[in-house]
């Protein structure tokens, strides 16, 4: 199609749209009588000399007067409309229950709030995601915080058992640790044969 | 709209009063009853389980109550169908004696009129392909603006106005060719 066919089909469009307009709402003449064929001016439109192709007059009113309305059984309506109220109010509980909690980007925790050190630790961690990296946003508030706290303990433990410290005074101070924690392990189990 | 983002308990306003035009919309679509009532159903419980989703783009000089929530629903609506056509794989061919038309029951030779124009109307419709079947409902059965069309469909205002008036030209030749 040449420019100008483009741009008189354009013209005619909106002049159709213009007519549409009127039409529905109802202002341009519903003869009742579908107009004949050939080209017609566009009522309202205020240019005067916009015409209106004849078949695409007819089929306005055609169908604009003889398209249907359809509903929906009454049944419907109301079993439709129960549904959405149980929705509705099951999606109101939560919304109150998380009403105190606040979205905290992770990404911008670990652009200030995490020294690099720290960051390189939790980005070797698995099911970390590396806090320099753009992250999902958190919901604090509500269970979801005690999870992802749980969690964020118990991965941390993890890796601390599997990664030796660096120092030797550090490895000494755990090996007491875990001494005490046998012997007292010990203790309890020997308190209990006594009772039995 | 607002209460309705506020209170999910509010949405029930909005949905009794876009109930009537998303079915309309369904049934054209699908051409059957049952087809239209399960579209129309995914449509509103989809709505409302996403209304904190909706973000109104009506402007203040659009008019005061102007709202883009009808353009919303009617997207989902769009896809409800597609989902919907995917599974029962119907051409909207049903006949409009199966629909139930309020008329004058004194008034039988008019009704009988009226259904005979109604059929030939639907039919040239439904004989359209789907861009222009789908953009002729929402102009004349549920009376969107062609803003509105543009914004359901995803295309221009421009494309739309053509569109619709490619289509009209082709029903206004089809409903002639047929009754002469």
């Amino acid at each position: 199609m040449t420019f100008l066919g483009r741009d008189a089909l354009e013209v005619d469009a909106l002049v159709t749209d213009r007519y549409l307009e009127s039409l529905l709402a109802g202002h341009a003449p519903v003869a009742g009588h579908a107009p004949m064929a050939g080209h017609a001016p566009v009522p309202g439109d205020g240019r005067g000399g916009a015409m209106l192709d004849g078949e695409v007059r007819f089929a306005a009113h055609r169908l604009g007067l003889d398209l249907p309305h359809f509903y929906p059984s009454f049944r419907f309506e109301e079993r439709l409309g129960r549904r959405l109220a149980d929705l509705a109010a099951s999606l109101r509980f939560p919304a109150a229950a998380g009403a105190e909690g606040v979205v905290i980007p992770l990404g911008g925790i670990g652009r200030g709030g995490v020294d690099p050190a720290t960051a390189d630790l939790l980005a070797g961690l698995a099911g970390f995601d590396d806090p320099r990296r753009p992250g999902r946003p958190l919901l604090i508030g509500g269970a979801i915080t005690s999870a992802a706290l749980s969690l964020a303990g118990v991965a941390w433990v993890a890796w601390r058992r599997n990664h030796p410290a660096a120092s030797r005074m550090a490895r000494a101070v755990r090996a007491v640790n875990a001494a005490r924690a046998v012997s007292a392990a010990r203790a309890v189990s020997a308190a209990r044969a006594r009772l039995d | 709209m607002e209460a309705a983002r506020r209170d999910p308990s509010q949405f029930d306003a909005l949905y009794r009063r876009y109930l009537a035009q998303v079915y309309s919309f369904a049934y054209y679509e699908l051409g059957d009853h049952h087809a239209a009532e399960d579209a129309t159903e995914r449509t509103f419980l989809s709505a409302l389980a996403n209304i904190h989703r909706f973000e109104e783009r009506a402007r203040p000089a659009d008019g005061e109550g102007a709202s883009t929530f009808r353009v919303w629903l009617f997207r989902i609506a769009r896809n409800a169908i597609a989902n919907q056509r995917r599974t029962v794989r119907r051409r909207p061919t049903a006949p409009i004696e199966a629909a139930a038309i309020v008329a004058d029951p004194l008034d039988v030779e008019g009704d009988a009129v009226r259904r005979e124009e109604g059929s030939a109307a639907w039919l040239a419709v439904g004989r359209q392909p789907t861009d222009r079947r789908r953009a002729l409902i929402l102009r004349f059965v549920d009376e969107m603006s062609t803003a509105e069309i543009a914004g359901v469909m995803g295309r221009s205002e421009g494309a739309i106005r053509v569109l619709i008036h490619r289509a009209l030209r082709s029903v206004g030749r089809d409903l002639r060719g047929r009754s002469r």
